[in-house]
Protein backbone atom coordinates (compact mmCIF):
# COMPACT_ATOMS: atom_id res chain seq x y z
CA UNK A 1 0.00 0.00 0.00
CA UNK A 2 1.14 3.57 -0.80
CA UNK A 3 1.62 6.06 1.74
CA UNK A 4 -0.65 8.58 0.98
CA UNK A 5 -0.66 11.83 3.36
CA UNK A 6 -1.49 14.96 1.68
CA UNK A 7 1.18 18.12 1.24
CA UNK A 8 1.68 18.92 4.83
CA UNK A 9 2.29 22.59 4.12
CA UNK A 10 -1.01 22.86 2.05
CA UNK A 11 -2.83 20.78 5.05
CA UNK A 12 -1.47 23.91 7.60
CA UNK A 13 -2.82 26.41 5.49
CA UNK A 14 -5.85 25.19 5.29
CA UNK A 15 -6.54 24.51 8.80
CA UNK A 16 -5.55 27.58 9.46
CA UNK A 17 -7.41 29.67 6.97
CA UNK A 18 -10.49 27.63 6.51
CA UNK A 19 -13.60 28.51 9.20
CA UNK A 20 -14.33 26.99 12.25
CA UNK A 21 -17.60 25.70 11.12
CA UNK A 22 -16.49 23.30 8.11
CA UNK A 23 -12.47 23.22 8.93
CA UNK A 24 -12.57 19.75 10.08
CA UNK A 25 -15.17 18.47 7.40
CA UNK A 26 -13.68 20.45 4.60
CA UNK A 27 -10.04 18.96 5.31
CA UNK A 28 -11.26 15.30 5.92
CA UNK A 29 -12.76 15.04 2.53
CA UNK A 30 -9.75 16.11 0.86
CA UNK A 31 -8.07 13.86 2.44
CA UNK A 32 -10.48 11.35 1.64
CA UNK A 33 -10.30 11.96 -2.13
CA UNK A 34 -6.50 12.84 -1.88
CA UNK A 35 -6.32 8.75 -0.85
CA UNK A 36 -8.74 7.41 -3.66
CA UNK A 37 -7.29 9.55 -5.92
CA UNK A 38 -3.29 8.48 -5.06
CA UNK A 39 -4.86 5.16 -5.72
CA UNK A 40 -5.54 5.55 -9.50
CA UNK A 41 -2.91 8.49 -10.05
CA UNK A 42 0.57 9.36 -9.53
CA UNK A 43 1.42 10.85 -5.84
CA UNK A 44 2.25 14.32 -8.16
CA UNK A 45 -0.76 14.51 -9.86
CA UNK A 46 -2.58 13.31 -6.67
CA UNK A 47 -0.60 16.59 -5.00
CA UNK A 48 -1.05 18.42 -7.47
CA UNK A 49 -4.65 18.07 -7.30
CA UNK A 50 -4.75 18.55 -3.32
CA UNK A 51 -2.95 21.98 -3.86
CA UNK A 52 -4.99 23.66 -6.44
CA UNK A 53 -7.74 22.53 -4.36
CA UNK A 54 -6.35 24.15 -1.67
CA UNK A 55 -5.36 27.83 -3.51
CA UNK A 56 -8.86 27.85 -5.11
CA UNK A 57 -10.56 27.35 -1.32
CA UNK A 58 -9.19 30.19 0.22
CA UNK A 59 -11.04 33.24 -2.24
CA UNK A 60 -14.61 32.02 -1.52
CA UNK A 61 -13.42 31.64 2.57
CA UNK A 62 -12.08 34.78 2.38
CA UNK A 63 -15.05 36.57 1.33
CA UNK A 64 -17.85 34.29 2.76
CA UNK A 65 -15.55 35.54 5.87
CA UNK A 66 -15.79 39.42 4.77
CA UNK A 67 -19.74 38.84 4.37
CA UNK A 68 -20.25 37.44 7.95
CA UNK A 69 -21.48 39.48 10.38
CA UNK A 70 -18.82 38.59 12.35
CA UNK A 71 -16.46 40.59 10.25
CA UNK A 72 -16.54 43.48 11.76
CA UNK A 73 -15.56 41.86 15.28
CA UNK A 74 -12.34 40.24 13.61
CA UNK A 75 -11.23 43.33 11.93
CA UNK A 76 -11.68 45.39 15.19
CA UNK A 77 -9.72 42.58 16.76
CA UNK A 78 -7.08 42.60 14.80
CA UNK A 79 -6.50 46.42 14.77
CA UNK A 80 -6.17 45.79 18.16
CA UNK A 81 -3.30 43.16 18.26
CA UNK A 82 -1.79 45.29 15.04
CA UNK A 83 -1.27 47.87 17.75
CA UNK A 84 0.06 45.47 20.00
CA UNK A 85 2.20 44.42 17.65
CA UNK A 86 3.40 48.02 16.93
CA UNK A 87 4.21 48.80 20.48
CA UNK A 88 5.65 45.27 21.08
CA UNK A 89 8.02 45.88 18.12
CA UNK A 90 9.21 49.61 19.10
CA UNK A 91 9.98 48.31 23.18
CA UNK A 92 12.14 45.40 21.24
CA UNK A 93 13.97 47.80 18.80
CA UNK A 94 14.08 50.62 21.65
CA UNK A 95 16.20 47.81 23.93
CA UNK A 96 17.99 46.62 20.78
CA UNK A 97 19.21 50.10 20.51
CA UNK A 98 20.08 50.35 23.85
CA UNK A 99 22.01 47.09 24.81
CA UNK A 100 23.66 46.17 20.93
CA UNK A 101 25.97 49.29 19.51
CA UNK A 102 24.01 50.64 16.45
CA UNK A 103 25.84 48.89 13.66
CA UNK A 104 24.23 47.63 10.09
CA UNK A 105 24.90 43.98 10.21
CA UNK A 106 23.71 43.89 13.12
CA UNK A 107 20.49 45.49 12.29
CA UNK A 108 20.42 43.49 9.61
CA UNK A 109 20.59 40.18 11.59
CA UNK A 110 17.74 41.47 14.33
CA UNK A 111 15.54 43.10 12.49
CA UNK A 112 14.00 39.88 11.05
CA UNK A 113 14.03 37.86 13.99
CA UNK A 114 12.24 40.87 16.24
CA UNK A 115 9.91 41.54 13.34
CA UNK A 116 9.02 37.43 13.07
CA UNK A 117 9.18 36.73 16.54
CA UNK A 118 6.64 39.73 16.80
CA UNK A 119 4.45 38.06 14.23
CA UNK A 120 4.15 34.86 15.98
CA UNK A 121 3.26 36.77 19.20
CA UNK A 122 0.69 39.05 17.44
CA UNK A 123 -1.03 35.74 15.20
CA UNK A 124 -1.61 33.64 18.35
CA UNK A 125 -2.58 36.42 20.45
CA UNK A 126 -5.61 37.18 17.35
CA UNK A 127 -6.16 33.52 17.61
CA UNK A 128 -6.47 32.92 20.63
CA UNK A 129 -9.23 36.00 20.61
CA UNK A 130 -10.47 35.28 17.29
CA UNK A 131 -9.60 32.47 15.24
CA UNK A 132 -10.86 34.62 11.81
CA UNK A 133 -8.99 37.62 12.97
CA UNK A 134 -5.59 36.26 12.00
CA UNK A 135 -6.22 36.65 8.27
CA UNK A 136 -6.96 40.35 8.63
CA UNK A 137 -3.98 40.64 10.85
CA UNK A 138 -1.89 39.01 7.78
CA UNK A 139 -3.24 40.97 5.43
CA UNK A 140 -2.79 44.12 7.57
CA UNK A 141 0.93 42.66 7.91
CA UNK A 142 1.53 42.60 4.28
CA UNK A 143 0.08 45.98 3.11
CA UNK A 144 2.60 47.58 5.53
CA UNK A 145 5.29 45.57 4.42
CA UNK A 146 4.66 46.17 1.54
CA UNK A 147 4.19 49.72 1.95
CA UNK A 148 7.96 50.01 3.79
CA UNK A 149 9.36 48.35 0.68
CA UNK A 150 7.64 50.86 -1.69
CA UNK A 151 8.72 53.67 0.66
CA UNK A 152 12.35 52.58 1.17
CA UNK A 153 12.48 53.03 4.58
CA UNK A 154 15.48 50.70 4.91
CA UNK A 155 18.63 52.94 4.46
CA UNK A 156 21.22 49.90 4.04
CA UNK A 157 21.11 48.41 0.99
CA UNK A 158 19.27 44.81 1.06
CA UNK A 159 18.90 41.70 -1.77
CA UNK A 160 15.34 41.85 -3.11
CA UNK A 161 15.21 38.26 -1.06
CA UNK A 162 15.75 39.74 2.16
CA UNK A 163 12.84 42.11 1.64
CA UNK A 164 10.84 39.31 -0.28
CA UNK A 165 11.51 37.03 3.24
CA UNK A 166 9.64 39.67 4.91
CA UNK A 167 6.92 39.97 2.43
CA UNK A 168 6.07 36.32 2.46
CA UNK A 169 6.80 35.14 6.02
CA UNK A 170 5.35 37.89 7.56
CA UNK A 171 2.04 36.87 6.45
CA UNK A 172 2.61 33.26 7.32
CA UNK A 173 4.28 33.63 10.69
CA UNK A 174 0.69 35.35 11.61
CA UNK A 175 -1.50 32.75 10.44
CA UNK A 176 0.47 29.29 10.64
CA UNK A 177 2.01 29.29 14.60
CA UNK A 178 -1.45 29.18 16.09
CA UNK A 179 -2.47 25.93 14.10
CA UNK A 180 0.72 24.35 14.96
CA UNK A 181 0.70 25.42 18.50
CA UNK A 182 -2.97 24.00 18.70
CA UNK A 183 -2.41 20.82 17.32
CA UNK A 184 0.58 20.52 19.73
CA UNK A 185 -0.98 21.21 22.43
CA UNK A 186 -4.12 18.44 21.25
CA UNK A 187 -1.42 15.73 21.15
CA UNK A 188 -0.50 16.81 24.42
CA UNK A 189 -3.89 16.41 25.76
CA UNK A 190 -4.66 13.32 23.81
CA UNK A 191 -1.64 11.12 25.12
CA UNK B 1 -40.40 37.84 -4.61
CA UNK B 2 -38.05 39.61 -2.28
CA UNK B 3 -34.32 39.36 -3.49
CA UNK B 4 -33.03 37.47 -0.38
CA UNK B 5 -35.76 34.65 -1.16
CA UNK B 6 -33.92 34.35 -5.32
CA UNK B 7 -31.01 31.69 -4.98
CA UNK B 8 -27.64 32.61 -6.25
CA UNK B 9 -26.61 30.01 -9.41
CA UNK B 10 -24.21 27.91 -7.51
CA UNK B 11 -26.77 27.73 -4.35
CA UNK B 12 -28.90 26.31 -6.81
CA UNK B 13 -26.99 23.97 -8.49
CA UNK B 14 -25.76 22.95 -4.42
CA UNK B 15 -29.35 22.20 -3.55
CA UNK B 16 -30.30 20.59 -6.26
CA UNK B 17 -27.26 18.13 -5.88
CA UNK B 18 -28.53 17.70 -2.46
CA UNK B 19 -32.01 17.01 -3.71
CA UNK B 20 -30.25 14.16 -5.97
CA UNK B 21 -28.20 12.79 -3.35
CA UNK B 22 -30.39 12.28 -0.94
CA UNK B 23 -29.52 12.65 2.62
CA UNK B 24 -26.19 11.04 2.27
CA UNK B 25 -24.42 14.47 0.80
CA UNK B 26 -20.84 15.96 2.13
CA UNK B 27 -18.75 18.13 0.65
CA UNK B 28 -16.90 16.26 -1.53
CA UNK B 29 -19.69 14.10 -2.86
CA UNK B 30 -21.83 17.27 -3.46
CA UNK B 31 -18.41 18.71 -5.50
CA UNK B 32 -18.06 15.54 -7.49
CA UNK B 33 -21.64 14.90 -8.24
CA UNK B 34 -21.35 18.31 -9.49
CA UNK B 35 -18.39 17.83 -11.80
CA UNK B 36 -19.96 14.94 -13.34
CA UNK B 37 -23.27 16.24 -13.95
CA UNK B 38 -22.39 19.79 -15.11
CA UNK B 39 -18.46 19.60 -15.80
CA UNK B 40 -17.82 22.65 -13.37
CA UNK B 41 -14.61 22.07 -11.22
CA UNK B 42 -15.79 23.37 -7.71
CA UNK B 43 -13.25 23.92 -5.14
CA UNK B 44 -13.94 22.26 -1.57
CA UNK B 45 -14.11 26.23 0.01
CA UNK B 46 -16.92 26.92 -2.91
CA UNK B 47 -19.00 24.18 -1.71
CA UNK B 48 -18.46 24.90 1.95
CA UNK B 49 -18.73 28.25 2.13
CA UNK B 50 -22.11 27.97 -0.13
CA UNK B 51 -23.47 25.21 2.17
CA UNK B 52 -22.92 27.60 5.19
CA UNK B 53 -24.70 30.41 3.26
CA UNK B 54 -28.23 28.06 2.89
CA UNK B 55 -27.88 26.85 6.28
CA UNK B 56 -28.06 30.51 7.43
CA UNK B 57 -30.82 31.20 5.42
CA UNK B 58 -32.08 28.18 6.58
CA UNK B 59 -32.70 25.79 3.42
CA UNK B 60 -30.64 23.11 4.60
CA UNK B 61 -29.50 21.57 7.93
CA UNK B 62 -26.14 19.91 8.80
CA UNK B 63 -25.16 16.61 11.46
CA UNK B 64 -21.72 15.66 11.96
CA UNK B 65 -21.02 12.29 11.22
CA UNK B 66 -18.31 9.99 12.70
CA UNK B 67 -14.47 10.17 12.23
CA UNK B 68 -13.04 7.93 10.15
CA UNK B 69 -9.23 6.35 10.16
CA UNK B 70 -9.10 7.57 5.82
CA UNK B 71 -10.03 10.58 6.96
CA UNK B 72 -7.06 11.75 9.04
CA UNK B 73 -9.59 11.04 12.25
CA UNK B 74 -12.11 13.70 10.34
CA UNK B 75 -15.45 13.62 10.80
CA UNK B 76 -17.83 14.35 7.80
CA UNK B 77 -20.18 16.79 8.04
CA UNK B 78 -23.95 15.36 6.17
CA UNK B 79 -25.91 17.83 5.08
CA UNK B 80 -30.19 17.82 3.74
CA UNK B 81 -32.41 19.69 2.23
CA UNK B 82 -35.08 21.22 4.49
CA UNK B 83 -38.93 22.17 3.33
CA UNK B 84 -38.05 25.93 3.13
CA UNK B 85 -35.03 24.87 0.77
CA UNK B 86 -37.40 22.68 -1.23
CA UNK B 87 -40.01 25.79 -1.39
CA UNK B 88 -36.86 27.97 -2.49
CA UNK B 89 -35.99 25.58 -5.31
CA UNK B 90 -39.65 25.59 -6.11
CA UNK B 91 -39.74 29.09 -6.34
CA UNK B 92 -36.59 29.42 -8.71
CA UNK B 93 -37.23 27.04 -10.86
CA UNK B 94 -40.33 28.35 -11.30
CA UNK B 95 -38.82 31.63 -12.14
CA UNK B 96 -36.30 30.22 -14.87
CA UNK B 97 -39.43 28.49 -16.35
CA UNK B 98 -41.10 32.15 -16.53
CA UNK B 99 -38.49 33.86 -17.81
CA UNK B 100 -37.41 31.30 -20.38
CA UNK B 101 -40.93 30.30 -21.85
CA UNK B 102 -41.50 31.50 -25.45
CA UNK B 103 -38.15 32.13 -25.99
CA UNK B 104 -36.91 28.81 -27.58
CA UNK B 105 -36.75 30.65 -31.15
CA UNK B 106 -34.40 33.09 -29.75
CA UNK B 107 -31.75 30.17 -28.56
CA UNK B 108 -29.23 31.06 -31.57
CA UNK B 109 -29.21 34.94 -30.90
CA UNK B 110 -29.12 34.89 -27.35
Amino acid sequence: MRRCSPPTFACWLLESLLPDPYREAALGDLIEEYALRIESTSRFTASRWFWSQACRSLPPTVWSLLRSRDCLISISIAIGVYIFMGTLKFAADWMISKLVAPDQSTHVVLAPIVFLTTTVIGGCVAARIRRGATIFLALMVTITVAILIDVKVCSIPVPWWYQFGFLTLGPLTVIIPPTLFGRLKQQGTVT
Amino acid sequence: MKRGELLGSLEHIILLALVRLDGNAYGMIVRREIEERTGRNLSIGAVYATLERLEAKGYVSSFTGEPTPERGGRAKRLFRVEAAGKRALQTSNQTIRSMTAGLKGHWGTI
